[in-house]
């Protein structure tokens, strides 16, 4: 940074920074570039292009070395990651080996990450759900959290806004607790499913089996087209990356289209170190850069910087990003930021079988996966004694089943004829934990990565609440699995460490009160009007539903504020 | 033997020595090695040999390809080799030299020897043993497993009988079963 002449720092302003390429900062950038922003883009990963950069997107099975298994020394050197159920030798080059990015667990706890453009937009398995109020509304009735500084009303024209371009299936179920958006055609039920839905229908008042709603193109629109992406063809493959840009990721979508305007710059190998803040000024002006292929430190500057590197790596740059004015992390003036962490608990499953319908079996892939179960507890009104709920997954299949007892002929002529079991259901819980300050992240001052960056410590666990809603899971479903007829009920606690199912969240989170909370509704930080959050470190509860189209939703609203108040000389 | 062995380590440091990640000539073969390199498992020719007619007994060549042209004991060495714990290796490569002294003494004839009945109700005698940890059983599941693994998804199989599809492009829940 010897010979700074004001020309390179001319290349190097920008209007608004976004940090992080994934699904949420994709939309900034979108949003931004746009309007005709001059946007830059920073990503601490590799390059990533669509379909360019998908090297097992076309491979049949048996081309894959080890036939989709990762070689066991691979595992015992990613313990993490390898407990992903995604992680395959099809799809590992999208994920983060444990060694090197460590963090610190001051208890257990298995951070699953996608360091490259797109982040883990390309990973991600597609699920779509809205907020409802009950949601929004939860923590001021149950008093688990600070109050939401926004209503679903506020945010539903953005889910619109972003399931239009995103390309959302899902059904019209017109239920209250899962609001209806602007859906492309459901992947329907198959017939066990349905035959499930019927029965809660019949049996079990507010329960609904419902079409998972999925980013998938399951008829495209013509803005989908204009995007280069076409129908999906229910390859179910989607990990690798998909060259008919059938589901959405930031690569298929966002990126092209910000791409396209001219106004972005995207700088990959780019790690964020920390937030630039101008205590003459009063705001940030940009952010330190290190280059992780020169090992170079380079400031950026913008008059707004939009933070999306993902829950918790953005709690980690905020904490590292110290000044005069902040000494504990920029806007950190209450000392909160960091705590509050909160997550998804998937960690219970329950599998059935069941005998009728033997006269249907499927054909072809769903790529949404089967069905949904809406949050069902505690929802109109208190009614157990644990806070919050569950959603579920639920789907059904028929199994083959081979004879493999055979040796010969006899062995060879069975493995080609399988037989056709009885339908297999399964569900998983998909729980709400409750947001604590004493579940925390917050920096190790004493390690740092290979960039120079402390490394960050997460300090997340389980609680009782957790284990009574799992409870609770087991018992609800076993009732609805019987009432259906299903036979040989299997429940499984999984025994999973905490963030395994990859919803991580918090930290950061939105309020009204600067005393209580880090954000204020527009997700600005309180203390430092000119930096947004807008991933899922702004969660001030967690909802039941997947979490990453309200990241979307918040960060195309939040990027259209922020436009507004520039215009306006704000910010 | 044991200066075989010595040698053989030679030869292989020499190679290294000489140019990084090099690859065998085909003649190495000659001196009885595995026909693929192997990180972990040490197997002569004479063991691969025997892997490939135990597969081939267990998926015969037929008016279909069997195991052995579809090269299944190679696949068999390459997934005990990469994927299994180094327990069960151990088991493995213990059992598979165990292999012919357990079929003598059951057959009266060595495997190579045997009819293809007689090697059936060997093999059949082998998945009833119950003691888990037997290596001949060991090394018999996991090659039996395998060889099925490999078949069902090699790609003759899956272009000619079950095919696969990489583009489905429907999905029907209530397909006619
Ligand atoms: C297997 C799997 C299944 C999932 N299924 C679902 C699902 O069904 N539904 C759902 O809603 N969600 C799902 N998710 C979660 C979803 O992928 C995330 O919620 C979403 O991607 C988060 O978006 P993001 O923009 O916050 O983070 P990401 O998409 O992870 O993007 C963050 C980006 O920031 C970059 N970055 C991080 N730190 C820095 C730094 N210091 N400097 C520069 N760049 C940085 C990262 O490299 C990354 O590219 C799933 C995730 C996985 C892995
Ligand atoms: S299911 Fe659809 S989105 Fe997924 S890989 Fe196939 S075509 Fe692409």
């Amino acid at each position: 940074m010897a010979n700074l002449t004001i020309d390179s720092v001319k290349e190097r302003t920008f209007d608004v920074i976004v940090i992080g390429s994934g699904a949420s900062g994709g939309w900034a950038a979108k949003e931004f570039t746009e309007k005709g922003l001059k946007t830059l883009v920073l990503e601490r990963g590799r390059p990533v292009e669509h379909v360019k950069d998908y090297p097992t997107t076309n491979m049949f099975p048996y081309e894959f070395e080890h036939r989709n298994e990762i070689p066991r020394k691979e595992q015992e050197e990613n313990p993490i990651v390898n407990r992903c159920y995604a992680y395959h030798e099809d799809t590992r080059h999208f994920f983060v080996k444990d060694a090197e990015h460590p963090y610190v667990q001051e208890k257990p706890f298995d951070w699953i990450r996608g360091y490259q453009v797109g982040g883990k937009s390309l990973l991600w398995a597609r699920q779509t759900q809205r907020w409802s109020d009950f949601d929004f509304e939860g923590p001021a009735r149950d008093e688990f959290a600070v109050d939401w500084p926004i209503r679903y009303k506020d945010i539903a024209p953005w889910y619109s806004y972003v399931e239009r371009f995103a390309g959302i299936s899902g059904n019209k179920d017109g239920l209250a607790e899962l609001p209806d958006g602007e859906f492309l055609p459901a992947f329907p039920l198959n017939a066990a499913e349905d035959h499930f839905k019927n029965a809660l229908k019949a049996k079990f008042p507010n329960r609904y089996l419902i079409s998972a709603r999925c980013a998938h193109l399951s008829k495209p629109n013509q803005i989908h087209f204009d995007q280069g992406r076409v129908q999906c063809q229910n390859r179910v493959l989607c990990q690798r990356g998909c060259p008919f840009g059938g589901y959405f990721s930031s690569n298929a979508s966002t990126l092209p289209w910000a791409q396209k305007t001219g106004n972005l710059t995207l700088r990959p190998f780019s790690v964020v170190h920390s937030i630039i803040y101008d205590e003459g000024k009063g705001k940030a002006t940009g952010v330190k850069v290190i280059d992780t292929n020169t090992k170079e430190e380079i400031d950026f500057f913008a008059r707004v910087v939009f933070v999306n590197a993902s829950a918790l790596n953005t709690n980690l740059i905020l904490l590292n990003s110290t000044s005069n004015r902040f000494p504990q992390g920029l806007g950190n003036d209450n000392g909160l930021m960091g705590k509050y962490v909160a997550f998804h608990n998937y960690s219970a499953t329950i599998s059935a079988e069941y005998n009728g319908l033997l006269e249907y079996k499927t054909d072809g892939r769903n790529p949404a996966g089967g069905g949904y179960i809406p949050r069902f507890r505690n929802v109109f009104k208190q009614e157990t004694d644990f806070l919050r709920g569950y959603a579920a997954a639920f789907s059904a299949r028929r199994a083959e089943s081979r004879n493999s007892k055979g040796v010969g002929e006899e062995l060879k002529n069975s493995l080609v004829k399988p037989e056709l079991g009885p339908w297999q259901v399964g569900s998983h819980m998909m729980g709400e934990t409750i947001p604590k300050e004493n579940n925390y992240v917050r920096l190790d001052k004493s390690q740092k990565d290979a960039w120079g960056v402390p490394l960050i410590s997460v300090k997340v666990e389980y609680d009782e609440n957790d284990r009574q809603i799992r409870k609770d899971y087991y018992e609800q479903m076993r009732e609805m699995f019987e009432a259906a007829g299903f036979t040989n009920i299997k429940t499984r606690d999984t025994d999973r460490n905490p963030g395994l199912d990859i919803h991580e969240m918090g930290g950061v989170r939105m309020g009204h009160d600067p005393k209580t909370s880090l954000l204020n509704g527009w997700h600005q930080l309180h203390a430092c009007k000119n930096v947004f959050v807008t991933d899922g470190a702004c969660m001030t509860s967690t909802g039941t539903q997947n979490p990453t189209l309200t990241y979307m939703a918040f960060t195309a609203r939040a990027a259209d504020y922020a436009m507004n108040e520039m215009k306006k000389q704000n910010l | 033997m044991d200066k075989l062995i010595k040698r053989r380590a030679a030869i292989r440091n020499l190679l290294i020595i000489a140019g990084g990640a090099m690859v065998l000539p085909a003649c190495y073969r000659n001196s009885g090695k595995a026909s693929i390199a192997l990180q972990n498992l040490t197997i002569s020719e004479d063991e691969e040999n025997l892997l490939a007619e135990l597969t081939e007994t267990l998926i015969p060549e037929t008016t279909t390809p069997g195991a052995k042209s579809l090269k299944l004991h190679l696949f068999v060495l390459k997934m005990v080799d990469d994927c299994y714990t180094a327990d069960n290796q151990k088991l493995f490569v213990e059992g598979l030299k165990g292999f012919n002294d357990h079929f003598s003494k059951q057959a009266g004839t060595s495997f190579a020897d045997a009819s293809p009945e007689k090697r059936q109700e060997v093999l059949k005698s082998i998945q009833d043993i119950k003691q888990k940890d037997d290596p001949v059983k060991k090394f018999y599941d996991i090659t039996k497993s395998k060889t099925i693994q490999g078949y069902l998804s090699s790609k003759y199989v899956m272009t000619n009988i079950v095919k696969y599809e990489l583009v489905p492009g429907r999905y029907n829940g209530y397909f006619p079963a």
